[in-house]
């Protein structure tokens, strides 16, 4: 029963410095996957929740880091397949956060634009494949921890890099 | 569109400089974690206990009634109950089958098992369905097989059977409605699914 307890304790530990550390990466990745910012709050519990779940499994095969993006994507996954928007509420649109539209704005208006915006918006309404891609390369994984968590090649990830941030730019209507 | 390595870097250094500014989790954050945590391990043992409880109470009763009733329809009842919880039990276990663990740890992998298991949610729901119709049927038969041992308890207690009858009708419709409703909700996932995969592997090519 010691050994139970004793093992539960360092479990807790570890998952409380896990929460700590990456909890900020958990809620941006949220912000990829819902707009809401209600139901995005529920998100970043569920996927903190089941990083708690899949902790006694965690063997250290990968990093950690690999570990918490791999869980948070499919969290992310299963939120978009269970979401149903014909049911969403009036209230739940209202509550979504501003949509700033990812084109560009008049001159005088760019300068005012909220860059950060334009790139999460942009980042929401990426295919789900380019999203994953980009938040880890904005998060800043490297390719061989990209690969891991994607379960694809480096050299896979760098082909596939180079569509996402090409579909990033279109849809933010960066045009150089 | 430029490919220069040095105007991609400042770029992605920009946009990463965005990003990490996009959200941040709320001061409550770790205590609602905590609290949902809570909250899950109770559901968990509550849900196990009442179902362990739930099959194992039923095998009880039904070798009680077994052991201890000499009645031929007592017997049959007790019987069919324990047939009823090995089918179900046995069919569960079935449907289960290749949904247990994703092949390896990716994203890719996680999908192709959600697919896999909602696939056989959608399969066993359709079978439970069919099931349902094929045992009102098959008690609709024996119910006239056996209506001349029926039909005089029938006549003595008519309101006692018409009441039953009427629960039986209104408890039926619930759970046809229900299976209804899970399924439609079943298919709409199963499409999202198969949507997501789709996006993945276009993705790739």
């Amino acid at each position: 029963m010691a050994f139970v307890r004793e093992t539960r304790r360092a479990l807790e530990q570890q998952f409380e410095r896990i929460v700590g550390e990456h909890g900020a990466a958990i809620s941006r990745l949220g912000y990829s996957y819902e707009a809401v910012a209600g139901i995005r709050e529920e998100l970043v519990q569920e996927i903190a929740l089941a990083i708690w779940q899949a902790l006694p499994h965690f063997r250290g095969e990968c990093s950690e880091r690999t570990f918490v993006f791999r869980i948070a994507h499919n969290r992310g996954l299963t939120h978009v397949g269970r979401r149903r928007p014909a049911q969403q509420s009036l209230d739940d649109l209202e509550e979504a956060d501003e949509p700033v539209d990812p084109r560009p704005h008049p001159d005088e208006q760019l300068a005012q634009m909220n860059q950060r915006e334009r790139l999460a918006s942009a980042v929401q309404s990426l295919p789900v494949a380019h999203k994953q891609m980009i938040v880890l390369m904005l998060e800043g994984l490297s390719h061989a921890e990209i690969g891991e968590v994607l379960g694809i090649t480096e050299n896979n990830v760098a082909v596939r890099l180079t569509r996402a941030r090409k579909a990033l730019k279109e849809t933010m209507g960066v045009t150089q | 569109m430029t490919n220069d390595p040095m105007t991609e870097n400042r770029e992605l250094d920009l946009w990463r400089e965005q990003w990490s500014g996009v959200a941040r989790p709320s001061p409550e954050f770790q205590r609602q974690v905590q609290k949902r945590i809570k909250v899950q391990n109770r559901r968990f043992w509550l849900g196990n206990l009442l179902a362990v409880a739930g099959v194992v109470g039923m095998l009880i009763l039904a070798v009680y009634q077994l052991s201890h009733q000499a009645s031929r329809l007592e017997k049959g009842r007790a019987t069919g109950l324990c047939v009823l919880v090995f089918v179900a039990v046995t069919c569960r276990l079935w449907f289960l089958r290749g949904t247990w663990r994703a092949e390896t740890q990716s994203i890719r992998a996680f999908v192709e098992l959600w697919h896999r298991r909602v696939l056989s949610q959608v399969r066993r729901l359709q079978i439970s369905i069919y099931l349902a119709i094929g045992w009102i049927v098959f008690c609709a038969a024996l119910a006239a097989a056996n209506w001349a041992t029926i039909r005089p308890e029938l006549m003595v207690h008519p309101t006692a059977y018409l009441a039953m009858m009427l629960v039986l009708v209104l408890m039926l419709r619930v759970i046809w409605f229900g299976a209804m409703w899970l399924r439609r909700r079943k298919v709409a996932e199963l499409n999202e699914v198969t949507r997501l995969l789709e996006e993945m592997q276009t993705m790739n090519d």
